[in-house]
């Protein structure tokens, strides 16, 4: 009577016996809401370049603000990275060979997996955008500004929520294909910090159409930071095609972990 | 153990290459009958915890079939309620506790976690039971391992290995353990590359070498070639020597003791008796099974 009930609640057992949800989500947290206070101080001229190179009056611009706040974008990394040592820790510390005796349909085992990690990325995303809303609005106060909106929030809260949500279920699939933690976490941090910036630096027509660019349409970014680090308006999806687009890529990568985890031995 | 049909293990035809064509079962078939404890043996290498992979689904066989009863161990939704499992005392995360371990198993077979806590209780582990299994022996996590196949209360156990790093005493009660339940119908499998670790346990071996079956059969028949040898403690060896005639080999072991090959030690004792020879030990030592199994998993044979 192994139903899906019990499967996520195995599941569900793994994570609360172990630390590992709550330190990558204080980790994703510190790292999203770092820059918040640099950002809005150089805008507002407190410390000297930006005013220059963002040009004047940036705390004005509602863009700018939701700029700032897509920082809880930075929280995906760690998204993908949760998922991707949920699945590899399995094969990490071998209690995939448990895991798999007491449940050999390997298919639910690796489905349950990844519904309940969806709902640990858009957990995670709900407390880090809290946090970056948070230390945006702190920040803000002491300046002249344009309101910090519950719509400005509530856009990036929804794209943050669905996309860390895809981006674990990503992580999950990553891991299952490639079952070394440490090359695919090597694998998703390179893929992130390194392959979609310089392709979103060289080629944004193509950047747009890869996770990362859905990720940031998806929490409506008018703006981007180029390699300079000046504000350019970028060329994104619409919000609606980012989050199918988003869909997509979990979909594809999840069908190809299910069956390829299925046949592999366990040795 | 619930009274349940009894199941026997089946393996037919077993052959697995690995990928860079390491050929680890070849062509391996045997039965393991309910009711009896039956030794897997064989020695580093020869496939043994390959063999028993297949037979729990975690390994895919390139030919021929391991099947649980009638059926793949794959095939019914909770195999484990049949079938319950240990292998090499590997498998678990670290910083988990071995409670927390065998809940997590528990609760994917929908099993409560008052059973956690009576297999705990079962295999001695109940006072480290809260302590992280990176801070536990090789004996501790043999035991948790146990505790985990035991969980469902199975009619089946396969153990690989369960001996290692267990303590005499240990030995001792999970040697009475699988007799108890294969005297109540259950099935049991034992891997282990030591004839003399399970020699006293097993009912029936299965011996393979560079994975293909070389002995099957009841371990009384193995090497039945003689008689047992008999150890003997005099302090005067030459007269008993003497006593015993030629149809007695007699070789002198370090510690002093003679070993009588070729007579039984109601033999032995009368000659002694007759020669008025002092005696301070007659016992019958065990075959040397493990001679026999070494020239069967040798590379001369
Ligand atoms: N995943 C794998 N890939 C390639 N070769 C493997 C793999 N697993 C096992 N082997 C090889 O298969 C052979 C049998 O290994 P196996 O672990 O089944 O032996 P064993 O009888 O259990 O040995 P031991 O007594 O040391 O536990 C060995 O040559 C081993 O190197
Ligand atoms: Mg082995």
């Amino acid at each position: 009577m192994t139903g899906w009930g019990a499967l996520l609640a195995a599941e569900w057992r793994k994570v609360t016996t172990t630390k590992m949800v709550w330190v990558l989500t204080l980790v994703a947290v510190a790292l999203s809401t770092v820059n918040v206070v640099p950002t809005v101080l150089l805008a507002s001229g407190t410390i000297s370049g930006g005013v220059e190179t963002l040009g004047e009056g940036q705390l004005q611009n509602p863009a700018f603000i939701t700029t700032v706040l897509s920082q809880a974008g930075t929280g995906a990394l760690f998204a993908l990275i949760l998922g991707v040592i949920a699945m590899t820790g399995e094969y990490r510390h071998m209690t995939i060979t448990s895991t798999f005796l007491a449940e050999p349909r390997r298919g639910r085992v690796v489905t349950a997996k990844m519904v309940l990690y969806a709902g640990l990325g858009a957990a995670m995303a709900v407390v880090v955008v809290l946090a970056v809303a948070v230390a945006t609005y702190a920040t803000l106060l002491p300046f002249d500004h344009t309101p910090l909106t519950a719509a400005m929030v509530g856009r990036v809260f929804v794209g943050a929520v669905i996309g860390m949500a895809l981006y674990a279920i990503l992580g999950v699939s990553i891991g299952a294909l490639i079952r070394s933690q440490v090359a695919a976490i090597i694998a998703v941090v390179v893929w992130v910090l390194l392959l979609e910036a310089i392709v979103s630096a060289l080629l944004p027509a193509v950047a747009k159409w890869l996770p990362g660019g859905a990720l940031s349409a998806a929490m409506d970014v008018g703006m981007r930071a180029d390699m300079t680090g000046s504000f350019t308006t970028a060329d994104v999806l619409p919000g609606w095609a980012a989050i199918g687009l988003l869909l997509v890529y979990a979909v594809v990568f999840a069908a190809i972990a299910s069956r390829t985890t299925i046949r592999r031995d366990i040795t | 153990m619930p009274p349940v049909a009894p199941t026997e293990l089946r393996v037919e035809g077993l052959t697995k290459v690995f990928r860079k064509g390491v050929k680890a079962v070849d062509d391996l078939s045997f039965d393991v009958q309910p009711g009896r404890v039956t030794g897997f043996l064989g020695p580093n290498g020869s496939g043994k915890t390959t063999t028993l992979r297949c037979l729990l689904g975690l390994v895919t066989p390139t030919s021929g079939r391991a099947l649980v009863g009638s059926h793949a161990y794959t095939a019914p939704p909770q195999p484990m309620s049949t079938v319950g499992a240990s292998l090499e005392a590997s498998g678990f995360h670290p910083g988990r506790s071995g409670r927390n371990h065998l809940r997590v198993v528990a609760t994917t077979m929908g099993i409560a976690d008052t059973r956690v806590d009576e297999v705990l209780h079962l295999v001695g582990l109940t006072p480290a039971a809260r302590r992280r299994v990176v801070e536990y022996s090789l004996g501790m996590r043999q035991r948790l391992a146990l505790a985990a196949a035991l969980l469902a209360d199975p009619p089946v156990l396969i153990l690989d290995e369960p001996t290692n790093g267990l303590d005499p005493e240990g030995i001792a009660w999970l040697r009475a353990f699988l007799q108890e339940r294969a005297r109540q119908g259950g099935t049991v499998l034992v891997s282990s590359h030591l004839l003399s670790e399970v020699q006293q346990t097993v009912d029936d071996v299965v011996i393979i070498r560079k994975g293909s079956l070389v002995h099957a059969g009841p371990l009384s028949e193995l090497g039945g070639d003689g008689a047992a040898p008999v150890v003997v403690r005099t302090p005067d060896p030459e007269r008993l020597v003497d006593a015993l005639g030629a149809g007695a080999q007699v070789t002198r072991r370090p510690d002093g003791a003679i070993v009588v090959t070729g007579a039984s030690p109601a033999e032995v004792g009368h000659a002694a008796f007759l020669a008025g020879c002092e005696l301070h030990e007659l016992s019958a030592g065990m075959r040397d099974l493990e001679r026999v199994f070494l020239e069967l998993t040798g590379d001369q044979s």
